[in-house]
Order: structure tokens, then C-alpha cells, then sequence
């Protein structure tokens, strides 16, 4: 194989972080310095979503926590579905290992059970 | 379909890690389910008694040199070393974690989740039991910084890299007190913290594409034989350095040290200015030696220029500081310069050097994070050190054990600082890089004026009106400065049996 | 159709993803940015794992989504209790540890 085909992927990273090393170094220089909303939106474009919500469209924490248990099974169905896929190559051995990683999940979840976070209220 | 063949698996090599997964497991499991009362006595009885079981296995399976589980760990010499050294920091680490009688409660926050400066966070301040979640935390860490010094492919050194930070990240946040200031460690630490493993992860990418594969010795012959573009080679190599440099803390990716070590809480800092560093520069050894012997001649003078750096930013800065934890922070960042010559030195004495110097190292630094979180005023630890001015007065006998953890950080001979610089430059000066030695006994006698400015502060200003109390330690903070302050003393006495057993276990297996 | 556009693809997410830690000011979009540096990662393991023919690749990237989404729990965690005290994500407001 040449050099040719990464020769691009290098040039990028080079004009990536010279870019990165000037743009940090000259924005505090050049810069003006009139900090607004919209710098601390997530998403500088598109519309503002209206009418803004009571107490500026915060959700309680619960989703929070909802949405973070849900990253749990989330992680184990990553590592299940390719088990499942080859189930009888695996054989015996690979039953157990995937028994103890679900154990190791489920470890994680009773903590969050008995901690009460499965409760909405 | 056929059956897969399974990789030979020796349980008995891997059982230190396997054990501090399973106690870290337990731990959570204890949370769950033993009344609150019992959590703090239960959680640190497993956590050390969990290190201390891994560490007997350390040393019973001294001397096992092999590479198992589908070749992802490696159990040699240099691991095994560094498992027992980071056991060993940890256990003392996990004293000054556990301690609760210098202040109520203990130095972590009752509840990670309330508030800082509600009604409910002012009055767990006061002394709320500490939460007990720092256990399961601190131990996942310990495990995964045993695996990151093993790993034998890159894939399980990313995820052992990880695991040890995800919960250090953690562990910043729970101070007790100045509780914005812990969290703003946390956030700086775990935001520097994730950039540099995207970056090491990157360079994973790319070494995967030039070597058709993530394992070091595989890495290793194709440095050598590789058809591939040299350009995938240096530029992942360089994006995984940037991954474990930012770790061990070396300039231009240090800014994150200070910040860290200041705002989080005195044990945890401890904890990552012994442990931490162990295990980045164990992880640096192995890719360096085993995956790149073959382009030394390149990464070299790099990775000297680092050393270099490191060292000057390291000594220069610590003579502007204000605040004793940043200052040991700037001075970890000297040291890791120090430590990073060893690494270049490129030899078998680079490699035994760099390990004596880890060990010593994390004891005097364990002794001294263990002395600051004993100087305290009504607002928890006064930590700025015009408040120091004067201690010696008030307390000789913890200013004289301050006093000579700063010799010994200084390198004055009869501590363990000055053997392991003396060890580490005679490495580099035998693997021809005079260069750095040259730099490093400069910066050396730099960095020697803060140090020595403290000493001065503590002895011969008068005590003021605000100078804090020493608070009597319990058991646990006494036993860990006693630790600390003994190895310090004994490796600077009589090291040869450390740069002994340094010297069997400096050999690397392929 | 060749894989070399998804190294150059990944190459240039991953820039982005750098550029964007660098100078943007919202954690949250800092953590945005370092997720797609992630997922650049991935995304060259996957191409490369095409061109040299090995699977290796394809189970790193498995290991990756499980260490970003672990990532992602942690640092929402500490983003969230520093918003809770201080109404703002604004790296720009974290300025109390200075020398």
C-alpha cells in the first residue's frame, strides 16, 4: 500500500489543529466580547422553540434518571445481541461469561432499585 | 456450526483484578442492601480487605511470566511490580479515605446530590455520616488501573483506562466542603479527562488500520515488517502518547493538575498523585518498550522534549504558588518529568529506575497529602500557605515530618528522593541522554526554593492570630503518614532491596 | 465504493470534534463534541476493519458505545449537580480554581 490514500487524513488533522491553535490563541485578542443567550444555546441555529415553557423549559430531574437507567440495558443488549448470534459456537463457556456480565449488570440495577430510583414519585 | 476455540484463560495470574472487581461488585451490592448505619465499617473492612487478598496473590504469583486470556493481559515482571506497588498505594490511600475522626462525618459529602448552599447541603456540612459510595468507587479504580498496567492490547488498556477514571471523575466531586470547588475539579477534570481518551482512542484507530490489529506484540512486528504508510504508525503513536501523557500529567498536558489536586478532596487527591501515576506510566513503559521498540529512534527525542518541558513548567511554576495542594500539584508534574527521563532512558536500568522512582514517589506524596488534610481551621483544611506561617511553633512535630517530606521531594540524600533521581538520571546517562539529565538537575534545584520556602515559612515566622490548628489524627491518618513517612526514610537508607527487586522485574514479556 | 472515504470522513469528524472542545463555551455541547470524536474513533475502527479484512474492529467499536454511553452517565452527573448550584453550563463560569 503507498502513502497516498492517509495523505489527506494527515493534511486534515495538521490544517485541524493549526486551525484549532489559532483560532484558541487569536479569539481572545480579536475577539468582542458581548456574551448573549444564543452563545449558551445548545444549538446556535433554528428557531427558538415557542412559547418558551415555565421556568425556561427545564424538565424535572426524573427524566434524568429515567433516561440514565435506561443507558443500562441499553449497554447490555450491545453485548447480547452478537452472543445470541452465535449462541452454539460459543457453547457452555460463553453461557456462563454472559450469565456473570448480566449479574454485573443486575448488580447496578438492585443498587438503583433499593436506592429508590425507579420511583417517579 | 463449529465450536470456537477458547483462549487458555490462568485464572490464578489474573485473580488480583478478578478480585477487586468482585469486592467492587460486593460494594455496590452493600449499598443496596446493609442498613446505613453499618455501610461505613462494612465498606472500608471489604475495600481494604479486598487490596490486601489481591495483594497476597500479587505475591504468591510473583513469579508467573505470561501472557493469557487471548493474549489481552500481560503478567510479567513490570506488571506485576506495578500491581503490587499500586495495591500498596492503595491500601494507604484507602486510610486516608476512610479517616473520620478529623472532622465529623469524614471529608466526603453526605449526599452527592443535594445542592450546593441549600438549607439541607449547610446542614449535612455539619456533620451528616459521609456518603459511603467512595468505597465501590475507589476500588473500581484500583482494578482498573491493576488491568491498565497488564494490558497487553490496546482495545483492554482504553477500557482499564476508563474504568480507573469514570470513577476518579467521580470521587472529585464528593468533597464535604468547598463543594463548588470540588465540583468545578470534577467537570475540568472529566472534560480534559474524556478529550484526551478520545484522542488515545483515535490513535487505537489508526494503529488498528497500519497493524492489522490492537495487540502490542502484533504492533510490535509490524513496526518492523509493515507494508503500510508510516503515517498511520506516527500519527497513532502520537495520539496515544497525548492519551497517557495527559494522565501521568506531563506538560503541554498538565493544565488539568492543579485545578484537580486543589479542588478535590485531600484523600482523593492523594490517591491520584500515587496511584494514578503508577498506572499511567506502567501503561506508557509497556506500549513504549513492547509495541515500539522498533521506531525508539524517532519517538525518543519527543518524548525527551516532553521530559524537558514537564520539567520546567513543573519547577517554574511551583515557585509562584499560594496554595500547598497546588503546589504539590506542580510538583507531581516536576516529578513526572523526572519519571519520564527514566521512560527515554530506553534501557533495562530506564525501566527499574522508572520503577523505584513510582514507589518512592507515591509514599512521600501519600505522607504529604496525609499532613495537609490535618492542618485545618473552622472552614475544613487551610490549605493557602501564609496560614501555614509559623506551624512549627505550634506543632513541631508535625512541621519537622512536613519538613522532611520537602527534603525529600527535594532529593537531599537519606530519603528516597534523592536515590530514586540519583537512579533514574544514571539510567539516562547510560542510555546516552545526558541532555535530560542535565535539565532535570536544573530544574531539580528550582523546584528545591518552594520547597524550601515552606520549610522557612513553617519554622521561622512567628505563629499569627489565624495560623490554624493541627487537628489530632485518628489511627487511620497516623498509620498512613507513618507509612509514608517510614518508606520515605527506609528507601533512602537502605534501597537495595527495592532496587533489587526492581531490577528482576524489569523485563518486559513478548 | 471505496472504505478510504470513511477514513476521510472520520478524519474530518473527528477535527471537528476537537476544534469544537477547544472553542465552544456550553458543556453540554463540549461533551457533544467529545462524543463525536468517539464516534469518529469508531467509525475508522469500522473502515479499517473493512480494509484489512479482520473483525477486530467492528468489537472494538462495540467496546467504545459501551465506555461512551458509561462516559455519558458520569458526565451529565457532574454537569447537572454544577447546573443545579450555579443555573449555568457555561465553562466560562467554572473560573474559582486559579492560582
Amino acid at each position: 500500500m503507498t502513502l497516498s490514500p492517509y495523505v489527506p487524513i494527515v493534511g486534515l488533522l495538521i490544517l485541524g489543529a493549526l486551525f484549532a491553535l489559532f483560532s484558541v490563541s487569536i479569539a481572545p485578542i480579536v475577539g468582542p466580547k458581548r456574551y448573549n443567550r444564543a452563545k449558551l444555546e445548545a444549538y446556535e441555529c433554528g428557531i427558538e422553540p415557542a412559547p418558551q415553557p415555565v421556568g425556561g423549559g427545564r424538565f424535572p430531574v426524573k427524566f434524568y434518571l429515567t433516561a440514565m437507567l435506561f443507558i443500562i440495558f441499553d449497554i447490555e443488549i450491545i453485548f447480547l445481541y452478537p452472543w445470541a448470534v452465535s449462541f452454539d459456537a460459543l457453547g457452555l463457556f460463553g453461557f456462563v461469561e454472559m450469565v456473570l456480565f448480566i449479574v454485573t449488570v443486575f448488580i447496578a440495577y438492585t443498587y438503583v432499585w433499593r436506592r429508590g430510583g425507579l420511583n417517579w414519585d | 456450526m463449529e465450536d470456537l476455540n477458547l483462549p487458555p484463560i490462568d485464572y490464578a495470574a489474573l485473580s488480583p483484578i478478578l478480585i477487586l472487581f468482585g469486592v467492587a461488585c460486593l460494594g455496590v451490592l452493600v449499598e443496596a442492601f446493609a442498613p446505613r448505619r453499618a455501610r461505613h465499617p462494612v465498606q472500608l473492612v471489604l475495600a481494604i480487605g479486598g487490596s490486601v487478598a489481591a495483594l497476597v496473590m500479587v505475591v504468591l504469583e510473583r513469579n508467573t511470566r505470561v501472557v493469557t486470556i487471548g493474549d489481552a493481559v500481560a503478567i510479567d515482571g513490570p506488571s506485576l511490580f506495578l500491581q503490587g506497588a499500586i495495591l500498596l498505594l492503595g491500601i494507604v490511600s484507602l486510610l486516608l479515605i476512610g479517616e473520620r475522626s478529623l472532622e465529623a462525618g469524614g471529608p466526603f459529602v453526605a449526599q452527592a446530590a443535594l445542592t450546593v448552599g441549600s438549607e439541607k447541603d449547610n446542614r449535612q456540612a455539619q456533620g451528616a455520616p459521609g456518603n459511603t459510595e467512595i468505597y465501590p468507587l475507589a476500588v473500581f479504580a484500583l482494578s482498573g488501573m491493576l488491568l491498565f498496567v497488564a494490558a497487553n492490547d490496546l482495545l483492554t488498556m482504553f477500557i482499564a483506562l476508563e474504568v480507573l477514571s469514570l470513577p476518579l471523575y467521580l470521587l472529585c466531586a464528593l468533597a464535604r466542603r468547598k463543594r463548588l470547588l470540588s465540583q468545578e475539579a470534577a467537570l475540568k477534570y472529566f472534560l480534559l479527562g474524556s478529550y484526551a481518551s478520545a484522542f488515545f482512542l483515535f490513535g487505537v484507530a489508526l494503529l488498528y488500520g497500519y497493524a492489522g490489529g490492537v495487540n502490542l506484540q502484533q504492533i510490535n512486528e509490524a513496526v518492523a515488517a509493515s507494508q503500510n504508510s508510516d503515517i498511520l504508525l506516527y500519527a497513532g503513536l502520537a495520539l496515544l502518547a497525548i492519551g497517557l501523557l495527559f494522565k501521568v500529567a506531563a506538560a503541554p498536558f498538565h493544565v488539568w493538575t492543579p485545578d484537580v489536586y486543589q479542588g478535590a478532596p485531600t484523600p482523593v487527591t492523594a490517591f491520584m498523585a500515587a496511584c494514578t501515576k503508577v498506572a499511567g506510566f506502567g501503561a506508557l513503559l509497556r506500549v513504549l518498550y513492547v509495541a515500539f521498540e522498533g521506531v525508539q529512534w524517532d519517538y525518543q527525542p519527543v518524548i525527551g522534549t516532553i521530559a524537558v518541558l514537564t520539567m520546567i513548567v513543573g519547577s517554574v511554576l511551583a515557585v509562584t504558588q499560594q496554595d500547598i495542594k497546588r503546589l504539590l500539584a506542580y510538583s507531581s508534574i516536576a516529578n513526572a518529568g523526572y519519571l519520564l527521563v527514566g521512560v527515554v532512558a530506553q534501557n533495562r536500568e530506564g525501566v527499574s529506575s522508572t520503577l523505584f522512582y513510582l514507589v518512592a514517589y507515591g509514599f512521600t506524596v501519600l505522607a504529604a497529602f496525609g499532613v495537609v488534610s490535618l492542618v485545618r481551621d473552622a472552614d475544613g483544611e487551610a490549605t493557602h500557605l501564609s496560614r501555614w506561617a509559623g506551624l512549627g511553633r505550634r506543632s513541631p512535630l508535625l512541621a519537622a515530618i512536613f519538613t522532611f517530606l520537602m527534603l525529600a521531594f527535594a532529593g537531599i540524600p537519606l530519603t528516597s528522593g534523592f536515590i530514586s533521581k540519583f537512579v533514574v538520571f544514571g539510567a539516562a546517562i547510560d542510555g546516552g541522554q545526558s541532555w535530560l539529565v542535565v535539565a532535570g538537575v536544573v530544574t531539580s534545584m528550582i523546584i528545591a526554593f518552594p520547597y524550601l520556602r515552606v520549610i522557612v515559612m513553617m519554622w521561622l515566622s512567628e505563629p499569627a492570630e489565624t495560623t490554624p490548628t493541627v487537628s489530632v489524627p485518628g489511627w487511620m491518618t497516623s498509620a498512613a503518614v507513618f507509612i509514608g513517612v517510614l518508606a520515605t526514610l527506609a528507601l533512602g537508607v537502605v534501597p537495595s532491596p527495592l532496587l533489587d527487586l526492581t531490577n528482576d522485574a524489569s523485563l518486559f514479556v513478548r | 465504493m471505496t472504505p478510504d472515504y470513511y477514513l476521510v470522513l472520520a478524519a474530518i469528524l473527528f477535527t471537528i470534534g476537537a476544534v469544537g472542545v477547544l472553542v465552544r463555551r456550553n458543556a453540554i455541547v463540549l461533551f457533544m463534541c467529545i462524543e463525536l470524536m468517539l464516534n469518529a474513533a469508531n467509525l475508522t475502527l469500522v473502515a479499517f476493519s473493512r480494509i484489512t479484512g479482520t473483525l477486530d474492529g467492528q468489537i472494538m467499536a462495540f467496546f467504545v458505545m459501551v465506555v461512551a454511553a458509561a462516559e455519558v452517565v458520569i458526565g451529565l452527573a457532574i454537569i447537572m449537580s454544577i447546573f443545579r448550584a450555579r443555573r449555568s453550563a457555561s465553562v466560562d463560569d467554572s473560573n474559582l480554581l486559579k492560582y
